[in-house]
C-alpha cells in the first residue's frame, strides 16, 4: 500500500516536470511529435530506473556519514557526502552513454531524432534531481527507491507525451508567426503546469 | 594516438577519476577544519538569533570568534536528553571547546523510526529568565531544512525562532530564513502540548495560538518544515511536560 | 579582431541565445527568476562556469575518447563547481551560503554541456573561451529581464528594496502572487520569444 502511493505520488503529486519543473530542455525541445517523444521518455523512464538505486545503494553504503562503517570500526565516522554530486552524475552519464550507445545500433532513426540530446539525458536535471531527491528523503529500502524512480520516469514520460500530442494537433492551428514553435511551447507549458498545481496538497 | 580503442578508454577514464577524486578528497580534507569552524559559529550565531539575544544582521557581522564568546557568557547549562525527557549526559560550554549536537540528521531519523536519541537542550540566560533552545532538523523542496525554536520559561511560549536551508528556492522556500516576518510569526505562539499537532504551519488564516502562516507560493517548504518542527517538538514533549 | 571571433561573441547574446533559441538552461531559469539578486549570482556563475569549462575541455578535447565524453566532460564541470564550493565554504562562508544553492543548478545546466558538445570538441580553447562566456552571458541577460518583472509584480521589490510606493497598495493593490509560481516564468519566456521573433523575423519557425 505504501508503494502504491509513493507510486501515484511520485506521478501526478510530485510530477517531475510540473511540480519541480525539472528536465525541461529536453522537454520542450524533443516535443514536436509523438513518436520521438515516447522514445526519449522511456529513455528517461529507463535511466532513471537504473541509476536512481544504484545510487540509493551507492549512497548508504559509501556516501552517507559513517556509512562506510561495514568496513570496518576505524571507517566509521568518514564521511564522504562531498562527493555525492560526482559520484551521480558520474554513474549517471555512464547509463546514459550504454543507453546511447544501444539506440545508435538498434534504432539508428530514433538516434538521428534524438540528435543531442540523447547525450544531454546525463544534464537532464530530472536524472539527478531524482538522485538527490533520493539522497535527502531518506528511503529506508531499496524497493523504494526503485518504485520512485519508476513513478518519476513514468510522470515525466507522460508530461512530454502530453505536450507532444498538443503539438501535433497545435501545427494545424492559427498560431502568430512570431510566436510558433517554441513561443506558443513555453506558453503552452505554463498553462498546463497551472492545471497540474491542483494536484498539489493532494495527501495520499 | 588511437583515441578510440578500448584500453586507451579504459585508462583514460580511470585516470581521470583517479585524479579528480585524489584532489577533490584533498581538498576536502586539508579545509574541514577550517569549514568546521564557520559551520560550529554559524550553527551558534543562529541559537542566538533565535533566542533573540541578536538580530541576523547582528550576527552575520560578528566574526567566529565574538560568536563563540557570545555564546559561552549566555549559556547556562546544556545537556543532551534521551526520548524519554531524561538527562544523558552535559554539554561543554567552556568558551575553548564548545560542544554541540550536530549530528542532527542522525537524530531525525532515530525519532521517526522511534529509536532512542540524544536530542540535545541549550538554556541560556537572559534578564533573570532562562530561555530554552531546542533544534529541529526534516526534509524541505529541495534539501535539507532545520532551525532553532526558543521557549520562555513557561516551557510552551515562543520567544523566537531561526530557520535555515540548503537549498530551498531563493525568494520562495528560502523566505524560512531570509523572510523577518515569517520568524517573527513564532513570537508569542504557543506549543500545544496536550494536542496532536503540537504546532501548525497552515495555509492561508491561522486562528488557533499554536498556528503560523504558511509561505505564499512556497507549500512544499512550508509543509517540510511544519513536519520537522512537530516532529522535533512531539520528541521533546516527555521533556518539556515533566518540567 | 576578425570577424570570425566577434560572431562568436554576438551570436550567443541575441541571435542565437542559450534561452530562447537554443532552448537550454530552463530549469534553472525557472527556479532562480524569483527575484533580481538570485538572477544575478546564478548569471555570474554560470558565465564563469561555462568559460572556464569550455576553456579545459578545449585544451583536452584530442585526448577524450569519444565513447567516454560525457563522463568526462560532467567530471570536470562537477570537479571545477565542488571545488570552488570547497574553498569558498572555508574562506568565505557567507558568499558560499548564498551560492551553495545554485551548484546542482550549475552542474546540469544544459548550457554548460551544450556548449561543449556543440562548440568546444571541435574548436580552439580560445575562441572556446569566448564562446562560452558570450552564452553565458545571453542567458544571464534573460535571466535577469524575467526576474525583473517577476519580482516587480510579485513581490513589488527590485533587488528586495521596495519600489512599488505604499499608497498604491492602500489605494487596493495587490502584489500577483501567480507571477511568483513558475508556470508564468514559462509564460513570461515565451512572451520574450514572441518579442525577439517579431523583431528578427528569420528565427520564425514555419
Amino acid at each position: 500500500m505504501e508503494y502504491l502511493s509513493l507510486f501515484v505520488k511520485s506521478i501526478f503529486v510530485d510530477n517531475m516536470i510540473f511540480a519541480y519543473f525539472l528536465g525541461m530542455c529536453s522537454f520542450l525541445a524533443v516535443s514536436k511529435n509523438v513518436k520521438t517523444a515516447s522514445g526519449l521518455g522511456l529513455a528517461v523512464i529507463f535511466v532513471l530506473l537504473v541509476t536512481l538505486p544504484i545510487n540509493y545503494l551507492l549512497n548508504k553504503y559509501v556516501l552517507q556519514p559513517g556509512a562506510l562503517s561495514w568496513m570496518g570500526e576505524s571507517f566509521a565516522n568518514v564521511d564522504l557526502s562531498f562527493l555525492s554530486f560526482i559520484i551521480f552524475i558520474a554513474v549517471i552519464a555512464a547509463i546514459v552513454q550504454i543507453v546511447e550507445m544501444v539506440v545508435e545500433k538498434f534504432a539508428p532513426s530514433l538516434y538521428a531524432s534524438l540528435g543531442i540530446f540523447l547525450p544531454l539525458i546525463a544534464v537532464n536535471c530530472a536524472i539527478l534531481g531524482g538522485s538527490l531527491f533520493m539522497q535527502n528523503k531518506d528511503f529506508t529500502s531499496f524497493g523504494e527507491s526503485a518504485v520512485y524512480a519508476l513513478g518519476s520516469g513514468i510522470g515525466w514520460f507522460l508530461a512530454i507525451v502530453t505536450l507532444a500530442a498538443i503539438r501535433e494537433k497545435m501545427a494545424y492551428n492559427n498560431v502568430p508567426p512570431a510566436l510558433k514553435g517554441i513561443g506558443i511551447t513555453f506558453i503552452t507549458v505554463g498553462l498546463m503546469a497551472m492545471a497540474f498545481m491542483t494536484f498539489m496538497g493532494i495527501t495520499l | 594516438m588511437n583515441t578510440n580503442s578500448n584500453v586507451y578508454t579504459v585508462i583514460y577514464s580511470t585516470l581521470i577519476v583517479v585524479l579528480v577524486a585524489a584532489l577533490l578528497a584533498f581538498v576536502a580534507m586539508t579545509l574541514k577544519p577550517r569549514q568546521d569552524a564557520n559551520i560550529k559559529a554559524e550553527t551558534i550565531s543562529q541559537m542566538l538569533c533565535a533566542a533573540q539575544f541578536y538580530t541576523k544582521d547582528e550576527c552575520s557581522a560578528m566574526g567566529n570568534d565574538k560568536v563563540l564568546e557570545a555564546y559561552a557568557s549566555n549559556i547556562r547549562r546544556a545537556f543532551l536528553i534521551d526520548e524519554k525527557g531524561d538527562s544523558l549526559r552535559a554539554l561543554n560550554t567552556d568558551v575553548k571547546n564548545i560542544e554541540l549536537q550536530d549530528g542532527l540528521k542522525a537524530q531525525n531519523a532515530a525519532i521517526r523510526k522511534g529509536k532512542s536519541a540524544q536530542l540535545p537542550v541549550y538554556i541560556f540566560g537572559k534578564d533573570g529568565r532562562e530561555i530554552t533552545v531546542i533544534p529541529c532538523y526534516g526534509a524541505g523542496l529541495w534539501g535539507p531544512v532545520w532551525g532553532y525554536l526558543a521557549f520562555a520559561d513557561d516551557a510552551k511560549t515562543f520567544v523566537g525562532a531561526y530557520f535555515d536551508h540548503e537549498s530551498e528556492t531563493p525568494g520562495l522556500g528560502a523566505k524560512i530564513k531570509d523572510d523577518p516576518d515569517f520568524r517573527a510569526q513564532f513570537v508569542g505562539k504557543q506549543a500545544d502540548w496536550a494536542s496532536s499537532p503540537v504546532f501548525a504551519i497552515v495555509k492561508g488564516g491561522a486562528a488557533k495560538a499554536s498556528e503560523i502562516d504558511a509561505i505564499t507560493g512556497a507549500t512544499m517548504t512550508s509543509k517540510g518544515l511544519g513536519t520537522a518542527v512537530n516532529t522535533w517538538l512531539e520528541a521533546y514533549k516527555p521533556y518539556f511536560q515533566k518540567k | 579582431m576578425n570577424a570570425n571571433l566577434k560572431e562568436t561573441i554576438l551570436n550567443p547574446i541575441f541571435k542565437g541565445n542559450p534561452i530562447t533559441v537554443l532552448v537550454l538552461g530552463i530549469c534553472s531559469s525557472l527556479a532562480v527568476t524569483v527575484e533580481m539578486k538570485g538572477a544575478l549570482v546564478m548569471a555570474l556563475s554560470v558565465i564563469i562556469v561555462t568559460g572556464v569549462s569550455s576553456l579545459i575541455l578545449s585544451l583536452l578535447r584530442n585526448t577524450i575518447p569519444n565513447r567516454v565524453r560525457i563522463i568526462v566532460q560532467l567530471v570536470v564541470v562537477a570537479m571545477m563547481v565542488i571545488l570552488v564550493d570547497q574553498v569558498l565554504k572555508a574562506f568565505a562562508y557567507s558568499i558560499d551560503k548564498q551560492l551553495s544553492v545554485y551548484i546542482g543548478l550549475i552542474i546540469t545546466n544544459c548550457i554548460v554541456m551544450g556548449r561543449i558538445e556543440a562548440f568546444a570538441l571541435g574548436n580552439k580553447p580560445i575562441p572556446s573561451l569566448l564562446d562560452g562566456l558570450a552564452n553565458g552571458v545571453g542567458y544571464g541577460l534573460i535571466l535577469i529581464v524575467v526576474a525583473f518583472f517577476r519580482e516587480l509584480f510579485g513581490s513589488g521589490t527590485l533587488f528586495g528594496v521596495q519600489v512599488i510606493p505604499n499608497a498604491l497598495y492602500e489605494a487596493g493593490y495587490v502584489n500577483n502572487g501567480l507571477v511568483i509560481l513558475p508556470p508564468m516564468a514559462l509564460i513570461l519566456i515565451g512572451v520574450i520569444i514572441w518579442i525577439q521573433r517579431g523583431i528578427q523575423k528569420d528565427l520564425q519557425e514555419k
